[in-house]
């Protein structure tokens, strides 16, 4: 018998935490979400300080954000947190195909949201909103753009994932990493909550 | 021998009760209302403004916490230590934040 397997063939009801390297690797996790949160906190409170800063003549966030677009790209994030954790429950029933589909899903879902935001920035930089525009572009294109970096980099992980998961199937190896990788995936639409209300509906008050 | 960390060290077999999509899509659902609400507030135009934000930060804040508990499980057992650490956070940063909002974030003179 293997030592990465049940004696009856099957995985324990979590197999994400069965081991001692899984439960380190979730904890581990949990502290390097902190350090996000710190980071993206030093990223909004730039923002906050800095976002009346405009100067003569160019553009204000209440001239260029288009909230429908906003709506559309939150919707999607959304949506993909949702998917992402239905694929954690595909993975406690062990069905590793649902628990693929999910993830391919999600990672769609992210690819929409990235899309849209590249877009938006397109747009922007034609309407005379670039990087070295004024201090509130550039808070804003290092608060919005960092989390953008963020879906690209969990995009690329999960989709390493799912190629992992076809090779090696689910064991108690690959199941802390999946686990780890959806609480990325929270983490990051936790983080557009904020953003879409800071950011978006704030900047269009006022 | 070197220890091997990827051995099974669930002893005794504890019951689960595998949890079925019904509490995740209230809570997207939830999570939904409350976007479509603040994007509602924001595009019906002319309100007080400061009341405007209390709302908005108050809709976010209940969003992350409905998805932070169901989500991120943190509404499962063995998370108090994750609890513990995220309420530390916000308790130390929102008065600040608050204050630096409501009192003059929005008045600041603009130095060309």
């Amino acid at each position: 018998m293997s030592a990465h397997s049940h004696a009856d063939g099957k995985l324990p009801h979590e197999p994400e935490k069965a081991t001692l390297e899984g439960r380190n690797k979730v904890l581990g996790f949990w502290l390097f979400l902190g350090g996000e949160t710190v980071l993206f906190g030093t990223l909004f409170s730039a923002f906050l300080a800095l976002r009346h800063q405009v100067g003569e003549g160019n553009p204000t966030g209440q001239e260029l954000f288009q909230l429908p677009l906003v709506a559309l790209a939150t919707f999607l994030l959304l949506t993909s947190s949702l998917t992402s954790v239905f694929a954690i429950q595909a993975m406690h029933r062990q069905q590793t195909k649902q628990l693929i589909s999910w993830l391919v899903i999600t990672v769609l879902l992210g690819l929409g949201f990235l899309i849209l935001e590249i877009y938006e920035f397109y747009h922007y930089v034609h309407e005379g909103h670039g990087f070295t525009t004024s201090a509130f572009s550039s808070s804003f294109y290092t608060l919005v753009g960092f989390h953008g970096a963020h879906v690209l980099f969990g995009i690329c992980w999960i989709s390493l994932l799912i190629g992992q998961l076809m090779k090696k199937g689910l064991t108690v190896i690959t199941a802390p990493k999946v686990y780890v990788s959806a609480m990325y995936w929270h983490f990051i639409d936790v983080v557009w909550v904020f953003i879409f209300t800071v950011v978006y509906l704030m900047g269009k008050v006022g | 021998m070197a220890a091997d960390n990827h051995t099974l060290t669930e002893e005794r077999p504890r019951r689960h009760r595998l949890e079925g999509p019904q509490k995740h899509v209230i809570a997207f659902i939830f999570s939904v209302v409350l976007t479509l609400l603040a994007f509602a507030l924001v595009m019906s135009g002319e309100m007080n403004e400061t009341f405007i934000y209390i709302m908005l930060v108050t809709m976010a804040i209940l969003q992350v916490i409905i998805q932070m508990a169901f989500w991120m499980h943190m509404k499962d057992r063995g998370h108090l230590f994750p609890i513990i650490g995220i309420l530390a956070v916000p308790s130390s940063h929102l008065p600040v934040s608050l204050w630096h909002f409501i009192g003059f974030g929005g008045k600041q003179p603009i130095h060309n």
